[in-house]
C-alpha cells in the first residue's frame, strides 16, 4: 500500500521546473494541457478512454446513495413534544448510559466508521494467529479479488448446459477447498486429489500461489469436512459456535456468473441500444434520443 | 475462551432459571414496520391466522404531513388522511436501531402509554412482569447491540431479555407443511426448530441470506445484498419523476404505486418487447395490454386512493372529448400514471444488481455464494429448504423466479424448492411466539434483570452472541 500524498507546505507553491503534480481527475479540456498523459486529440474524440470508468462509478456510487435515502430533502422531524405526562413507561430515573444513548446523534456511517477504525487498531496490535476460529472465519469469506478469480477460472466454457453443470461443480468443489482453507492432498482421499490435479490440469493456473501450502490449520477437523454426506456433529458444532462476521464481510460479493452488463434507455426504460456521444447515456432509438439531445443531455463531460 | 469461569456461570444460569418472568413480549423491529405482540403461553393448534392474530404491524416511523403535523407509528394508519408529500423519519436505517431518540419515542407511543397504544393487547403494563424478546438484523455493529441492551434494561427494566437474530427465528414455524413434508405427529407438542432451512429475508433496507441449522444461524455464510423495499421505491419514484410527473417528494404514495403494480418477470425480455412504444406505431398488434396499466394517484380532496386498472391507450383523447360534452368532473380530475416496464424493471434490481450499476450478485447468486463457504453435504439440505420472506417476497413472481434461477446454478441432484410463507412479514415474529413458548430453550439464552444488574452490558453481549 504505497501512496504518494503531497503535504500542503503553506505558501510555497510548486514552481519546481520542469514537473509537477497534478491531481488525476480524468480528462477535463480545460486542463487538458497540463495532463499530458492524455492526447488532447484523443480524449476529445474517445473520452471513454480517459477515465471514464471512474466517473461513471462516481455517478453509480451518488445514484445508490439518492436510492438509500428517506425522504428526497434533507430534514430534521423532532420528535413531538407532549405533555410531561409521567405515565410513560419509563421511572423517573435516567442512567448515565440511557442519557448518553438517547442524545447520541451519530448515524449508522459514524458507527460504522468507529467499528471500521477499531477493527484496525485491533488488528494491528494483536499478534495474528491467536484464535484459529476466527481465522478460518475470515479466511473463508475471502476477499473479493479472490472471488473474482474464481469466477474467472470458471467462466470459459459455460455455454452448454452439460459443461456448466461440470463448471458448476469445480466451483463448488475449488471454492470449497479455497474456502476450507486449502486442505492438504490426502493420499487415502482420491476423489480430492483427482480433483485436485483436474483443477491444475483444465485451467493453467500452476502459479495459483494459493494451491498447497502447508498451514498450521491443515490438521484442523474443521478444515477436512470435505464430505459429500451431511457433515458430522461436531463440525455443526463448530460451524455454530463461529462468531459473526463484521459487517463488512457479510456484504454479498460479485456475482459469481458474470453475464454481460444490460443498459436501458434513459427515456423510456427499453434497451438502451444507442450512446448518447456526449454524454453516454443509453437511448433505444432516434425517437429517444432526440428528447433526450433536446432537454437532458448534460454535455458539459 | 469459554471455560474461564464456567461455575459461577451455571449458577447464575440455574438462578435465572426461577425468575425469567412467563409474559413475553415479542418486538420484530424492522426498519419499516414492527411486528409486536404477546407470544400465547402454549403452542397453538396448527391454525396460523390465530396465532398471528396476537401479532400487530405497526409502522416504525415519525411522519411529518405537509400541514406541518407530526405524528408517530400507528398514528400514520388512523390518523393521516393526506399523504403527498409526507416525509419520514426512521430510527432503524439499514436494519439496525440507530437511533434511540426516536425509537423510544415510537416504543412509548405503541406499547407503554396507556393514552396512545391502540390496544390492550400491545401494552406493556409491567415491564418487570415481561420478558422482551427483540429481534435484530445479523451482522450488527458490536456497538448498536450495546446500546440497545442498556437502554432496555436500564430505561425499562425487563424483567427478562432476549436480543436474538431475527431469520433463524423462522425456523421454528411449521415449515414441513409449508414444504410438503409428512408432518410427523408427535404425542407431546412442543416447538421444535426446522434441522436446515435457508432463510431469504427480503425487507426494507436489504435483503439477507441466512442459513439456519437447527435454528441457529451459521454465521459465516450469511450474506447481505444492500437493496431492499426502500431502493425499489426510490427507483421507481426517480423512474417515474424522469418519465412523467415529479414525484420525487411523494415516497409514500409512490411506495403504494410499487406495492400495487410491481412485479417479477419471469421473462425479462419477453415483456420488455411487450411493453415496447414502438409496437403500435409500427401497427403491430399491441401486445402491452397485459403489461401496461394505469395507476390513479390519489386525490385527498375528494379523500379517494389511489388504485391500478387496465390501461386504456385512448383515455386521454376521452378525456379531451369528455370535457367538450361536459362529462363527469370525476373523470377529469384525476391524475394516472401509465406503467409499463417500469412495473418489472424496478425489482428486477433484486435480481440484477448489476442493472443499476451496481457491484454486487443477485439473489440467487447470492444463495449460492453463501452456500459455496459451507460442507458441500449441507447443500442439498438447504437448496430443498429456501423460505423466503419480508415485504419484497410479496411482489408476484418473486418466488417462482428465484426457484427457476436458482434451479438453474444449483447442481442438478438438488432439488430445489423455494417456498413464501402465508404472511411473509410477520413470518419472523410467529417464529419467535412458537419460540417462545419452548421455556426451557428460552431459559437457556435470555438473561434476566437481576443477571443483567450483577453483570453488566458487556456480560449480556457476550451471552447473546453465545459465548457464555
Amino acid at each position: 500500500m504505497y501512496r504518494v500524498e503531497l503535504l500542503p507546505t503553506g505558501s510555497t507553491t510548486h514552481l519546481t521546473p520542469g514537473w509537477t503534480y497534478v491531481p488525476d481527475r480524468g480528462f477535463d479540456p480545460a486542463k487538458a494541457a497540463i495532463t499530458p498523459a492524455i492526447g488532447r486529440k484523443r480524449g476529445i474524440r474517445d473520452p471513454g478512454r480517459a477515465d471514464l470508468s471512474s466517473r461513471q462509478n462516481n455517478a453509480i456510487v451518488r445514484h445508490l446513495a439518492e436510492l438509500d435515502r428517506e425522504n428526497h430533502h434533507d430534514l430534521q422531524i423532532p420528535i413531538p413534544t407532549k405533555g410531561k405526562d409521567a405515565a410513560r413507561g419509563s421511572r423517573g430515573k435516567v442512567t448515565s448510559n440511557v442519557r448518553r444513548i438517547l442524545q447520541s446523534q451519530k448515524t449508522f456511517r459514524n458507527y460504522l466508521d468507529d467499528e471500521e477504525a477499531a477493527l484496525a487498531q485491533q488488528a494491528s496490535t494483536t499478534v495474528p494467529g491467536t484464535s484459529s476460529a476466527q481465522q478460518s472465519a475470515t479466511a473463508s469469506t475471502s476477499t473479493p479479488s479472490h472471488r473474482a478469480s474464481l469466477s474467472k477460472i470458471t467462466k470459459p466454457g459455460t455455454t452448454t448446459t452439460t459443461s456448466s453443470f461440470s463448471s458448476l461443480q469445480t466451483l463448488h468443489r475449488t471454492r470449497n477447498s479455497s474456502a476450507i482453507l486449502l486442505p492438504r492432498l490426502d493420499s487415502n482421499n482420491p476423489r480430492r486429489r483427482r480433483h485436485v490435479h483436474g483443477h491444475h490440469h483444465h485451467h493453467h493456473l500452476p502459479q495459483n500461489p494459493n494451491e498447497l501450502i502447508k498451514t498450521p490449520h491443515d490438521n484442523d477437523p474443521l478444515l477436512k469436512s470435505y464430505l459429500p454426506p451431511a457433515p458430522s456433529d461436531r463440525i455443526m458444532q463448530m460451524l455454530l459456535a463461529e462468531p459473526p462476521l463484521t459487517y463488512n464481510a457479510s456484504r454479498a460479493g460479485a456475482p459469481m456468473s458474470r453475464r454481460s452488463p444490460r443498459y436501458f434507455c434513459c427515456m423510456c426504460g427499453y434497451w438502451g441500444k444507442i450512446r448518447c456521444k456526449n454524454c453516454h447515456l443509453r437511448t433505444c432509438g432516434l425517437d429517444c434520443y432526440k428528447v433526450h439531445e433536446d432537454s437532458r443531455c448534460g454535455a458539459f463531460f | 475462551m469459554a471455560p474461564a469461569k464456567p461455575r459461577p456461570a451455571g449458577r447464575a444460569s440455574v438462578a435465572k432459571v426461577q425468575s425469567l418472568p412467563d409474559k413475553t413480549f415479542i418486538i420484530d423491529n424492522g426498519a419499516y414496520t414492527m411486528k409486536a405482540g404477546y407470544a400465547p403461553n402454549h403452542l397453538a393448534p396448527d391454525d396460523q391466522a390465530d396465532e398471528l392474530s396476537a401479532c400487530s404491524d405497526i409502522s416504525n416511523a415519525i411522519v411529518k404531513t405537509r400541514g406541518n403535523r407530526t405524528f408517530v407509528g400507528s398514528q400514520l394508519n388512523t390518523h393521516v388522511t393526506d399523504w403527498n408529500e409526507m416525509s419520514f423519519r426512521r430510527p432503524v436505517e439499514k436494519g439496525y436501531i440507530v437511533n434511540w431518540e426516536a425509537q423510544k419515542e415510537i416504543w412509548e407511543h405503541s406499547f407503554f402509554d396507556e393514552k396512545t397504544v391502540r390496544s390492550k393487547d400491545l401494552r406493556i403494563h409491567d415491564p418487570e412482569e415481561t420478558t422482551l424478546l427483540l429481534t435484530e438484523a445479523p451482522n450488527a455493529l458490536p456497538m448498536l447491540q450495546k446500546n440497545a441492551d442498556e437502554i432496555i434494561m436500564e430505561e425499562w427494566g425487563f424483567g427478562g431479555y432476549l436480543r436474538c437474530v431475527g431469520p433463524p427465528l423462522n425456523a421454528w414455524n411449521d415449515v414441513q407443511s409449508l414444504f410438503g413434508d409428512p408432518i410427523v405427529q408427535e404425542a407431546d407438542p412442543i416447538a421444535t426448530p426446522r434441522e436446515c432451512l435457508l432463510v431469504v429475508d427480503s425487507g426494507y433496507s436489504h435483503t439477507i441470506v441466512t442459513p439456519v441449522y437447527k435454528g441457529q444461524p451459521l454465521q459465516r455464510a450469511i450474506r447481505r445484498l444492500d437493496l431492499g423495499g426502500k431502493h425499489l421505491t426510490n427507483y421507481l419514484k426517480e423512474i417515474v419523476s424522469i418519465r412523467q410527473y415529479n414525484m420525487v417528494d411523494e415516497t409514500y404514495i409512490m411506495n403504494e404505486v410499487k406495492e400495487a403494480v410491481c412485479f417479477v418477470s419471469t421473462n425479462f425480455a419477453g415483456d420488455m418487447g411487450q411493453t415496447w412504444k414502438g409496437n403500435r406505431k409500427r401497427g403491430l398488434p399491441d401486445l402491452s395490454e397485459g403489461v401496461m396499466v394505469d395507476y390513479v394517484l390519489p386525490d385527498p380532496n375528494a379523500g379517494k386512493k389511489g388504485f391500478m386498472r387496465p390501461h386504456d391507450p385512448l383515455f386521454n383523447a376521452k378525456k379531451r372529448k369528455g370535457g367538450l360534452s361536459g362529462a363527469s368532473a370525476e373523470a377529469l380530475s384525476e391524475d394516472a400514471l401509465v406503467l409499463g416496464n417500469e412495473r418489472f424493471a424496478v425489482p428486477e434490481i433484486l435480481f440484477t444488481p448489476s442493472d443499476i450499476g451496481m457491484k454486487q450478485a443477485g439473489i440467487p447468486d447470492i444463495i449460492m455464494q453463501c452456500l459455496s463457504v459451507l460442507p458441500t453435504g449441507l447443500h442439498p439440505a438447504f437448496l430443498a429448504n429456501v423460505l423466503v420472506v419480508g415485504g419484497n417476497s410479496l411482489l408476484p413472481g418473486f418466488v417462482e423466479r428465484l426457484e427457476t434461477e436458482l434451479r438453474q446454478l444449483a447442481s442438478a441432484e438438488c432439488a430445489v424448492r423455494v417456498r413464501c410463507p402465508q404472511d411473509p412479514i410477520r413470518s419472523t415474529w410467529s417464529g419467535a411466539s412458537r419460540f417462545a413458548t419452548n421455556k426451557a430453550e428460552m431459559r437457556k439464552v435470555a438473561i434476566t434483570r437481576q443477571e443483567y444488574q450483577e453483570h453488566g452490558s458487556s456480560w449480556a453481549a457476550r451471552k447473546f452472541a453465545g459465548a457464555l
